[in-house]
């Protein structure tokens, strides 16, 4: 792994060195996987992103003027909030928001908080922080989470958070060396199935430089995706064979019964 | 050890639900009932999501009925008439509850209205249970004659036309009763993720006089083929039917009501009855009182991964 890791590292400095030629300063990225099986066993995962800051000004990169914050974001989806209210006695959802565009599954990685690195008026058009969460989206839809802020956005993200599905935590990101960065990546055992977006984004002192975009894929594999694809493609054949499980299982049974 | 269910999408612990499957199978093996009015609460207790739950239970129950109908056939205690009359009338209840559950789904009101037929049935249901079990106790210890049940052509439901003789039941009955049961209990078996045994059972002895040793080998018939039925209907209309949790309940499920039927035969009638309708009013009060409490979060979020909505 070691190896590989330094391999790829050397790739990545000579790309590098032949990209910074045409722009003052960039940024490389790799993933540890391409993708992340989902199998009958699957209880979360981690992966590990990783690169280097290219830059031609090698003082300021060794005085820490630069800063990376990765951003990972799930297939976007539309949601619907319900709150409960006491109607007749008893708790029923009532009033609902729709919103669009909502991102399934969203982390940023930093080394350090982002207010500490940025201000609103660069992190917000990227999308960057919880708070910011989807203003990098055109509007497009008549209902998208930065039009209708109040209580149901702002319940939507908290409980998100609680469902480990959004998160936002400095130190996620290691500089291990002035250029070299490295950022472990948790997905928990709920992640949404898909494609999921990797963008990094080069900061220096505070000002937005540069961005590189890559993305890696969650999905089932082997008998769970079988399963699944069975259920939603052939459905008919599925249901007809959950019945023929169950007569076998039942008659399995039986047989045993009597046996006894 | 977990296991990531393929359709429920969430990772579980397989020895949690084997056990949920055995102790649901001892209960219903105990008591002779199908048990998917307590494995549907259970699931839901364990955050497997209703709309799941409930037809997944109905493809457990599939494997639970065949069981134990099985059994019944080797003792002739089917009658198969009566059974496929029952049916007809629950094919087209079950159709009308998929659908009722799909649109209920897609109003947001699923939970609670599952939530609210769970309390009203088990509710009604096992009060019945206990005051009538309660009463018999009393009066085999006061030593009196059991109240004989009467042979019955004196109610509403006798006096109805398209009458059909049933051989086995010994009963000469109009068809519109026996299909609106069947229907009635369709219905509740979509939604609800149940047999309806316990609805179906009472309904035949109390209403169309069916004699005692038919009905339960008679109502697990007609419940292998609804159920079987609302498993595909369910998998076709709301893809919601986890065989991977299916299977697991089924085998734990099996197993335990072997243990159950053992037990069973430990206890006398009566005692039975007023524990399985102390059980059903334990089950109904917990599920009662989570729509009365108020909620420790009033907000939910559901997300449409397809981005359409269903």
């Amino acid at each position: 792994m070691r190896q590989f890791f330094s391999m790829l590292i050397i790739t990545l400095i000579s790309t590098l060195l032949m990209a910074a030629a045409s722009k003052a300063e960039s940024l490389q990225m790799g993933i540890s996987v391409d993708q992340v099986p989902v199998s009958s066993s699957f209880n979360g995962a981690e992966i590990v992103i990783f690169g280097s800051i290219e830059t031609t000004e090698q003082a300021a990169l060794f005085r820490g003027e630069y800063d990376v914050v990765i951003r990972v974001e799930g297939a976007p989806e539309d949601v619907v909030i319900r709150k409960k209210d006491r109607i007749g006695g008893i708790w029923i959802n009532n009033e609902s928001e729709k919103y669009e565009a909502v991102p399934s599954f969203y982390s940023i990685l930093s080394a350090r908080p982002l207010n500490l690195i940025s201000n609103s008026i660069e992190l917000a058009p990227n999308g960057l922080g919880l708070n910011n969460l989807g203003k990098n989206v055109p509007v497009e839809g008549e209902k998208t989470l930065i039009m209708n802020p109040g209580e149901f956005s702002d319940a939507l993200l908290r409980l998100r958070i609680e469902q480990d599905l959004f998160s936002e935590i400095p130190g996620t990101l290691q500089q291990l060396s002035p250029s070299l960065f490295r950022a472990k990546l948790s997905l928990p055992a709920n992640v949404p199935i898909g494609e999921h977006k990797v963008t990094a984004y080069l900061f220096r002192n505070g000002e937005m430089l540069n961005t590189n975009e890559s993305s890696f894929v969650i999905e089932k594999v082997g008998f769970e995706r079988w399963i699944y694809n069975l259920a939603h493609e052939h459905s008919l054949i599925y249901g007809i064979m959950a019945v023929l499980m169950a007569i076998f299982t039942g008659w399995a049974a039986n047989a045993m019964f009597r046996k006894s | 050890m977990s296991i990531y269910l393929p359709i429920a999408e969430m990772s579980v612990n397989i020895f949690i639900l084997f056990g949920m499957g055995a102790a649901v199978g001892f209960l219903s093996g105990m008591f002779g009932v199908g048990g998917g009015f307590l494995m549907t609460p259970l699931l839901i207790f364990y955050n497997i999501p209703p709309a799941v739950a409930v037809a997944t239970e109905a493809n457990q129950i599939v494997a639970s009925s065949f069981s134990g109908a099985l059994a019944h056939f080797r003792k002739g205690t089917v009658d198969v008439k009566l059974g496929v009359m029952l049916l007809i009338g629950g094919l087209i209840g079950s159709t009308l509850g998929v659908y009722i559950f799909s649109s209920l789904r897609s109003a947001g009101q699923l939970d609670l209205i599952i939530s609210l037929l769970y309390v009203v049935f088990l509710g009604a249901i096992g009060t019945l249970m206990t005051i009538e079990s309660l009463n018999a106790i009393r009066k085999s210890k006061n030593n009196d004659a059991p109240v004989k049940r009467k042979t019955g052509h004196d109610s509403w439901i006798h006096k109805l036309p398209f009458k059909v003789r049933f051989r086995k039941s010994k009963l000469y009955l109009s068809v519109i009763p026996v299909l609106v049961l069947g229907m009635l209990v369709g219905v509740l078996a979509a939604i609800m993720g149940v047999g309806g045994g316990f609805i179906m059972v009472p309904a035949m002895i109390y209403l169309l006089r069916v004699p005692t040793n038919v009905v339960i080998g008679t109502s697990l018939f007609q419940i292998i083929f609804v159920t079987g039925y609302t498993t595909i209907i369910q998998s076709t209309t709301n893809q919601t039917v986890d065989v991977v949790l299916a299977l697991i309940l089924m085998v734990g499920g099996v197993i335990g009501a072997q243990f159950g039927a053992a037990a069973g035969h430990k206890l006398k009638g009566e005692q039975l009855r007023a524990l399985l309708g102390l059980l059903v009013l334990g089950v109904c009060i917990r599920l009662g009182y989570d729509l009365v409490a108020t909620p420790t979060d009033l907000f939910n979020v559901i997300g449409y991964m397809d981005g359409g909505g269903h």
